[in-house]
């Protein structure tokens, strides 16, 4: 598993489209099971899955309890690296940096920005390789 | 030689390009341009204009960015090594007082870097991340970011040395261009 992080506008798009300028593309809605990826994902392209603030944002108003959601969303990382191990898709995951500002005056941005932050940190765990995409530019943290 | 520094608010940003804008002189033997872009809109401002213009010594020479920031080099002598500080609020100004799109924004800015590579200056560029926050609510500020961005993105792409600053250690990205 790949994972692309940082900040808005910073270029993750295209970073990725430039290495896997083949890739099938995985869009997170609002609402949607995680592992929605399943019925369009194809073994022999990579598969890019992105979208996570958005998924985010719905899902703190239907969980208030942050660790369940951390769990979930961990879950939902262990099935794109099995799919992965098991000869499917390579997994290239976006998202988002959004730790580095203020603390938010609303409740919800904080659970986000916490949420946002746990994910990443549960993707570098699972991740065989790490990008930090600023500026355009890109450098490997792990 | 064109350099792009960056960095969080206070985290010693300025006084890291100062540093290299500096040695660029002392390497070329030119004169030193300080390029602002604050305005003393208010009182605070003013403060903090004066600190700035303190710390840095009475050995540069100090005049306004222009709106038109393609046409700031205009004046200045072929060798001479310039410090653009910062490029955020010519940005915000660009933007939201002459009304730039994003095509016009990275046309000046374009200007702005061959007019360095022309006059052969070493020109020095400081910025602000501010794009690694949660996402802001309001179109205008959205705007703003994207339109910093794409200019972040383009001096990024063709400085000679990119860098951030993180707590006054200057970290090298310039290496992060060739795996792009």
């Amino acid at each position: 598993m790949q994972l692309f992080i940082g900040g808005a506008c910073a270029g993750k798009r295209d970073a990725v489209s430039k290495r896997y300028p083949t890739a099938h593309w995985h869009r997170l809605d609002a609402g949607a099971p995680l592992d929605g990826w399943r019925g369009s994902a194809v073994s022999s392209l990579p598969l890019v899955v992105t979208g996570w603030t958005a998924w985010l944002e719905a899902a703190l108003d239907n969980e208030p309890n942050d660790d369940r959601l951390r769990e979930r969303l961990a879950a939902a990382l262990d099935k794109l690296v099995a799919v992965e191990r098991k000869g499917g898709p390579t997994v290239v995951l976006i998202l988002p940096e959004m730790g580095r500002g203020i603390v938010p005056m609303s409740p919800l941005k904080r659970r986000l920005r916490d949420l946002a932050g746990w994910l990443a940190q549960d993707a570098t765990e699972r991740a065989e390789a790490v990008w930090y995409v600023r500026h355009g530019l890109v450098k490997r943290l792990k | 030689m064109i350099v792009f520094v960056s960095g969080g608010a206070r985290s010693g940003k300025s006084e890291v390009a100062e540093r290299l804008t500096r040695e660029c002189c002392r390497a070329r033997g030119g004169a030193l341009y300080y390029l602002a872009t604050a305005t003393a809109s208010d009182a605070e401002m003013a403060v903090r204009i004066a600190r700035h213009r303190r710390e840095r010594g009475d050995a540069w020479r100090t005049w306004e960015a222009p709106l038109a920031l393609g046409t700031a080099l205009d004046n200045v002598e072929p060798g001479a090594s310039v410090l653009l500080d910062c490029l955020t609020l010519w940005a915000a100004r660009a933007l939201f007082e002459a009304r730039y799109d994003t095509a016009a924004g990275l046309t000046q800015l374009e200007a702005l870097l061959v007019a360095a590579r022309v006059r052969s200056l070493d020109l020095v560029v400081v910025s602000n991340d501010l794009n690694e926050d949660v996402l802001p609510q309001d179109v205008e500020t959205w705007r703003y970011i994207a339109f910093l961005q794409h200019l972040h993105r383009a001096l990024a792409g063709q400085a000679d040395r990119v860098i951030e600053v993180v707590a006054g250690v200057a970290i090298d990205w310039t290496e992060g261009r060739e795996a792009t």
